[in-house]
């Protein structure tokens, strides 16, 4: 006996590939907007690709649009806002 | 014991009156011809019986005069006129004979219970008998000729005489009259031509030549026994009985063209002809006779726009029901209604059939909508303003709030119903303009420059913003739009869905585009999966096409997640790294238990193509590796899956002759095929693919949600013993997202004290104590 597939019609979820690989977790919110990942920021209507994440070099991911805006900001002393540390960006994802 | 003063006052008084008698004339010569004159002339006006009917005895008129000169010359004129209406008086009784004959004449025939059968047959065969009236009314007025006072003595002499005899002839009718004559009142309608009148009817009252009517003299009789004056309430109302007739027989369930025209045509035409007989018999033209009908003619219009206007009340529910066949019936009523003012009962009426025959358990939610539609626009029509409309969608308005699946029968029409295709009876207009739903603003009386709305504003907007204001809020809407949406989006195979673009545009228009924009994401989710797909495909070519959905922007998936089996988490994990190349910071959650599948499953003897769920698929792949399977280990291979959904999906194989049950619990594949399965092997290729929607629906995302707050009011409860309502609802508002109301909460209490969690006592809620 064998099974053909002639076609499959299939559902899936995208999710950031954050280096966890807990699949059923509620997903990790940004630190800055506290929305999830998987949403987008408060400035951007888009998920996804519009609104991409940025991961630092202290393991801290965050909302590329939230944490450009933080950097902006003279308050923040471009250090990451999670643990004060300089902020850099991590070339490596994942 | 007279005294001599009063002889002499007798004397005197004597006196006078032989002086008044005499007229100073020589010795009693006046006094006698005074006597011969009182005597020829109440000879000649004594109202005779029977004989006198024939014909009055030959009088010398001047003679008469003379005799009534010299009576009222002595100024015994009244005294004389009161002798002769007492006697007029007296012979009365010989036309109560009469009357009584002809009555009985005319009520033989409605003297119904008859001891034969034969001659009850005998007497409904003969012609109604309004023959007999007319000849009472004949007779009648004969009688009051025969003894009228002749023109000679004044026409007060006339007048009173008139009033004496019709008050006696009135005295003696009996009350049966009333309906003969109204019997011979309706009769008279069709007495159109002399061709068309009875034959008794030129007999009694011969016809003037060049009357255009039969009847007219008939008519002319009973004007000269007040008859008409009389009984004019009577003559009315069998006009207002021939209209209701007549209506009621021609207008009843005719609703595709205006009638009230025709009918007011057809009273002109019929009714009014026959109410000049009454009324302007002796009109000089058709205007003077336009003129003498002016009251009783506008009486009758109104009658003919009330009676079609109670029809149409009557009838409204089936009209709207017909509607828009039946908008000529529509623009009747409302023409009738300016006329007669029946609103309040046309209130009544829709509202009561609306309870009896629409708000009821066996009406279908989207028949009621569709109704309610109907309603709103039929009263659109009848009344602009929207008054009435206000006051009967009102408890249609109310009982849609309770029914809950309104909302997503609204919905469903908004996008267009997706299998009955593009025209089917949406509740939407397409011709209707698109207009963005205006928030009822509450109005601020505060303002100095406030000024009422126009009265022709009318409440509504549109009909979708009149639907949708049944709710107090549109996010619910939206949400069961999401919903709807994502039900259709996760059907769609082919990757063509221009229709919910197009749906979801047009929604854009009256919600706003900040309400959509969830739906917005998902609709780019669906472009972006068939970009990622070919793009994939073109690298490596495989069977699936999956659609990746952004999860937070779709309406919560059912998950019950579980691994598919064999080649085919082999396919998923190579496009999964298919995709992790193309995307290299995303990666890819398969939700399994969605989707469909075309599979073909060969077999030794034949071939079995099928359209299945993923879940089917995984366990059929399962009985590629080993014949025999129970359902235990089938479940224990693919993970955490419901029993019951396991051996459902078997089911559907061993209906489709793959699998066949042993024992329970135990499944066998059918290498090659059974008698009995031949017939299922038949209808090729089997769609199995269920029609439950994989999208959560709000009713289940609330249950979920008040699970979770019944943690919270359980720990409450334990920990504080007993609390008031109002308490656990001020304490439940500080747990994240809890957004009911404490109605909603008194209801949900509810239902746990019917489940044996709690007890309630004096409005103090406490578990129950196990």
């Amino acid at each position: 006996m064998k099974v053909t597939i002639k076609n499959w019609h299939a559902i899936a979820q995208w999710r950031w590939d954050i280096g966890s690989n807990e699949v059923d977790d509620e997903g990790d919110v940004c630190g800055i907007c506290r929305v999830p990942y998987e949403g987008c920021c408060p400035s951007c209507k888009m998920p996804g690709d519009d609104c991409p994440l940025i991961w630092g070099e202290c393991s801290h991911v965050f909302h590329m649009h939230c944490l450009l805006k933080w950097l902006g900001t003279a308050a923040s002393k471009q250090q990451c806002p999670m643990d004060r540390r300089p902020w850099g960006e991590s070339i490596v994802s994942s | 014991m007279a005294t001599s003063t009063l002889c002499n006052q007798v004397a005197e008084k004597w006196q006078r009156s032989f002086a008044k008698l005499n007229r100073e004339k020589e010795g009693i010569t006046g006094l006698l011809e005074f006597t011969r004159a009182w005597l020829t002339a109440s000879d000649q006006l004594r109202p005779r019986d029977k004989s006198g009917l024939a014909v009055k005895p030959p009088y010398d008129k001047t003679k008469l005069r003379e005799c009534f000169e010299i009576i009222r010359s002595c100024n015994l004129h009244a005294v004389f006129l009161d002798d002769y209406l007492d006697a007029v008086g007296r012979h009365l009784p010989a036309i109560t004979s009469d009357i009584e004959f002809y009555m009985k004449m005319y009520e033989v025939h409605i003297t119904y219970p008859l001891p034969t059968f034969a001659s009850w047959l005998r007497l409904i065969q003969r012609e109604p008998k309004v023959e007999h009236i007319a000849m009472l009314i004949n007779i009648a007025a004969r009688w009051q000729r025969a003894w009228a006072p002749l023109p000679e003595m004044g026409a007060s002499a006339i007048s009173a005489f008139t009033c004496t005899f019709q008050t006696h002839l009135y005295s003696i009718l009996p009350p049966s009259f009333t309906e003969g004559f109204r019997d011979l009142i309706a009769a008279t309608f069709d007495f159109k031509s002399i061709e068309s009148a009875p034959d008794w009817l030129p007999l009694r009252f011969p016809c003037t030549p060049g009357v255009p009517r039969p009847d007219f003299t008939l008519w002319i009789v009973m004007q000269e026994l007040g008859l008409i004056e009389r009984y004019e309430t009577l003559i009315l109302s069998v006009c207002y009985e021939r209209i209701e007739k007549h209506i009621s027989e021609t207008c009843g369930k005719v609703w595709d063209r205006q009638v009230l025209q025709e009918m007011r045509d057809w009273m002109s035409r019929e009714v009014v002809t026959w109410l000049t007989m009454p009324y302007a018999r002796d009109a000089r033209s058709a205007e003077h006779a336009a003129m003498l009908m002016k009251g009783v003619g506008s009486r009758l219009d109104y009658h003919v726009c009330k009676t079609l206007a109670d029809l149409r009340t009557l009838e409204i529910f089936d009209i709207i029901i017909d509607y828009p066949d039946s908008r000529p019936a529509l623009d009747d009523l409302k023409e009738c209604l300016q006329r007669v003012d029946q609103r309040s009962q046309l209130v009544q009426s829709l509202r009561k059939a609306n309870r009896r025959r629409l708000l009821h358990p066996g009406a279908d939610t989207k028949l009621i909508l569709t109704q309610y539609v109907s309603i709103i626009r039929c009263l659109r029509i009848i009344d602009p303003q929207g008054v009435l409309l206000f006051k009967v969608a009102d408890p249609i308005r109310r009982y849609l709030r309770d029914r809950p699946d309104t909302i997503r029968c609204i919905v469903a029409s908004l996008v267009g119903d997706g299998e009955s295709g593009e025209s089917g009876d949406s509740l939407v207009d397409e011709n209707e303009p698109i207009q963005p739903i205006n928030q009822t603003q509450l109005e601020d009386y505060t303002d100095p420059n406030w000024e009422p709305e126009p009265i022709d504003a009318g409440p509504g907007n549109d009909i979708i913003s009149t639907l949708i204001s049944i709710y107090d809020s549109q996010e619910l809407f939206v949400k069961e739009l999401q919903i709807l949406l994502a039900q259709r989006l996760l059907a769609i195979k082919d990757g063509n869905f221009d229709r919910e673009r197009r749906n979801i545009e047009i929604l854009k228009i009256r919600f706003g585009e900040a309400a959509l924009q969830v739906c917005e994401v998902m609709l780019r989710d669906m472009t972006d999966s068939k970009r990622m797909d070919q793009h994939i495909q073109q690298q490596t070519a495989s069977d699936l096409h999956p659609t990746v959905i952004s999860r937070h922007f779709w309406p919560p998936l059912q998950t019950n997640t579980f691994t598919m089996s064999g080649q085919f988490r082999k396919i998923q994990e190579d496009y999964a790294n298919e995709f992790h190349v193309f995307k290299p910071d995303k990666k890819l959650v398969w939700m399994s238990h969605l989707g469909s599948i075309n599979l073909e499953v060969e077999l030794d003897d034949r071939t079995v193509e099928a359209e299945v769920p993923p879940l089917e698929a995984a366990l059929i792949e399962l009985f590629s590796e080993q014949d025999e399977w129970t359902v235990a280990d089938l479940i224990v291979n693919v993970g955490s899956i419901e029993r019951s959904n396991a051996v459902k999906a078997l089911t559907t194989w061993v209906e489709l002759g793959v699998l066949k049950e042993d024992s329970p619990d135990h499944y066998r594949l059918l290498k090659t095929a059974e008698e009995a399965s031949t017939r299922a092997t038949a209808r090729q290729p089997a769609v199995a693919v269920e029609e439950l929607p994989p999208v959560v629906t709000v009713q289940q995302q609330q249950a979920e949600q008040m699970r979770v707050f019944w943690m919270y009011i359980e720990g409450m409860l334990k920990n504080l013993g007993q609390l008031p309502l109002d308490r656990i609802q001020q304490m439940l508002k500080f747990a994240p997202n809890y957004d009911r109301n404490i109605d909603q909460l008194a209801a949900f209490m509810e239902a746990a004290r019917r489940e044996g969690l709690v007890t309630v006592t004096n409005g103090l809620w406490k578990l129950q104590s196990k």
